[in-house]
């Protein structure tokens, strides 16, 4: 077994294509080719930072207001899904709670733990991280839930002066969160977990 | 520092041989990059990384074909889903009756143009330009044309969006909201939910019908 980098060849990330000139462009897609992906951790890094810095303010402010003649009512995520659990809607409630805290938050953890991992070579069951990624790629979009959910009530709670429902500031942040946490995930270059494993030709002990 | 992003000129003949020579025989894994023998996959078998265990090369069945009728199904189901009503809503005789552009037309006009936009693009704009680039290769793919440059620009961009597109999970969000309104408010669902709910599952099969392997493979040994 051995890899394209050792053969110095390179896999087009959008085709597929093997070249034999890395840095160019692929003559079939015209996608600029690499060996590995230029800046990978850094750009995770970058994207992972600005993710975690919109999360604090989407879950701190209101990301719906309740306009009603008793008043503006705010409603943060944490909160609806506490009211959620009031009128005693459990499976909807799950579903935001874990929406919109337990994946954003579990996936800002993995990617922070992946690349970790690489900067200090801890030398962890490449399988688990590969499947950790793969999972955190998967499920990260879905965190978009609420942000819809909110932008439906607003758009169709707009019924005169009675009642009506207005997105707050937190749920753009919250958005803009999902979406570098995306990104983070995207530039993360899994081809680096595998290149801790040590080749054939030198043998190393522990791993799996 | 080599950037050398002014020129993209065409690759010369010789160089377009060498290059599906070496992919005739060689296949590398995107996820660990190691390099394996080209396997010949029979219909429907796929190939997966002795390494890591990702898949590496797929050979659907009529996959152009497939690709083709769904996303023709897509667009219609599409033009469903945007041009009825979505569903309307009734509370102490006020009624208030929306289509999924109305929507995002009402979160603009309230200064909320950023929540507009990122509705409209993951809702509106990637659904449809990702169905409308997959008609298009997989329309020549399967009438056998050529497929040259426009072709492969076409199926990067619709690669490049397929996380971006997010009808299913608005689907999931107005669900929930109705649990949310349903308490205060009566109701109704629009044609336009209907054809938004066929929409995905048709998106959804219509996704896995596309065959990566074969697209490229075909516009890589096209002559």
């Amino acid at each position: 077994m051995t890899t394209a980098k050792a053969l110095g060849l390179a896999r087009c990330p959008s085709c597929g294509t093997l070249t034999d000139r890395p840095g160019e462009r692929c003559t079939v897609c015209g996608a600029r080719t690499y060996t590995r992906r230029p800046n990978s951790l850094q750009r995770v890094w970058a994207f992972w930072f600005a993710g975690v810095l919109a999360y604090i303010p989407g879950n701190v402010l209101p990301i719906m207001v309740t306009q009603s003649v008793a008043g503006d009512s705010p409603s943060t995520i944490l909160s609806g899904v506490i009211a959620l659990i009031h009128h005693g809607s459990f499976m909807i409630a799950a579903v935001i709670f874990i929406a919109s805290i337990v994946v954003p938050v579990s996936k800002f953890m993995i990617i922070a733990w992946l690349a970790l991992s690489i900067q200090r070579g801890w030398s962890l069951s490449e399988h688990r991280r590969h499947f950790a990624h793969e999972a955190v790629e998967l499920i990260g979009r879905w965190s978009m839930i609420d942000v819809f959910v909110v932008a439906a009530l607003a758009a169709l709670i707009q019924v005169g002066a009675l009642m009506s429902i207005l997105p707050g500031v937190g749920v753009n942040a919250f958005a803009m969160s999902v979406i570098f946490t995306m990104l983070s995930a995207m530039s993360f270059d899994t081809r680096l977990i595998w290149d801790g494993k040590p080749l054939g030709e030198e043998p190393q002990h522990g791993g799996d | 520092m080599k950037r050398i992003s002014h020129r993209h000129h065409r690759p010369t003949e010789a160089r377009i041989r060498e290059i599906d020579q070496l992919n005739r025989t060689l296949i590398a894994c995107p996820a660990c990059d190691s390099v394996w023998e080209r396997p010949a996959l029979a219909p429907n078998e796929k190939a997966r990384c002795k390494t890591c265990h990702t898949t590496i090369l797929t050979n659907k069945h009529r996959s152009a074909e497939r690709t083709v009728a769904f996303m023709v199904a897509s667009l219609l189901l599409y033009a469903v889903a945007i041009s009825f009503p979505f569903m309307r809503m009734e509370r102490s005789g006020l009624s208030n009756q929306i289509s999924v552009i109305d929507a995002v037309a009402i979160l603009a006009n309230n200064s909320m143009v950023i929540l507009a936009l990122i509705c409209a693009a993951l809702i509106l704009v990637f659904p449809l330009l990702r169905i409308i680039l997959l008609l298009f290769v997989g329309l020549s793919l399967f009438r056998k044309q050529s497929t040259a440059r426009p072709h492969a620009l076409s199926f990067r961009l619709a690669q490049k969006l397929e996380p971006w597109t997010m009808a299913e999970i608005f689907m999931i969000g107005v669900i929930v909201s109705l649990v949310k309104v349903g308490k205060l408010a009566d109701i109704y669902l629009g044609p336009a939910f209907w054809g938004m709910a066929a929409l995905i599952v048709i998106m959804a099969f219509g996704a896995s019908a596309v065959c990566r392997d074969t697209i490229w493979h075909d516009i890589r040994s096209a002559p």
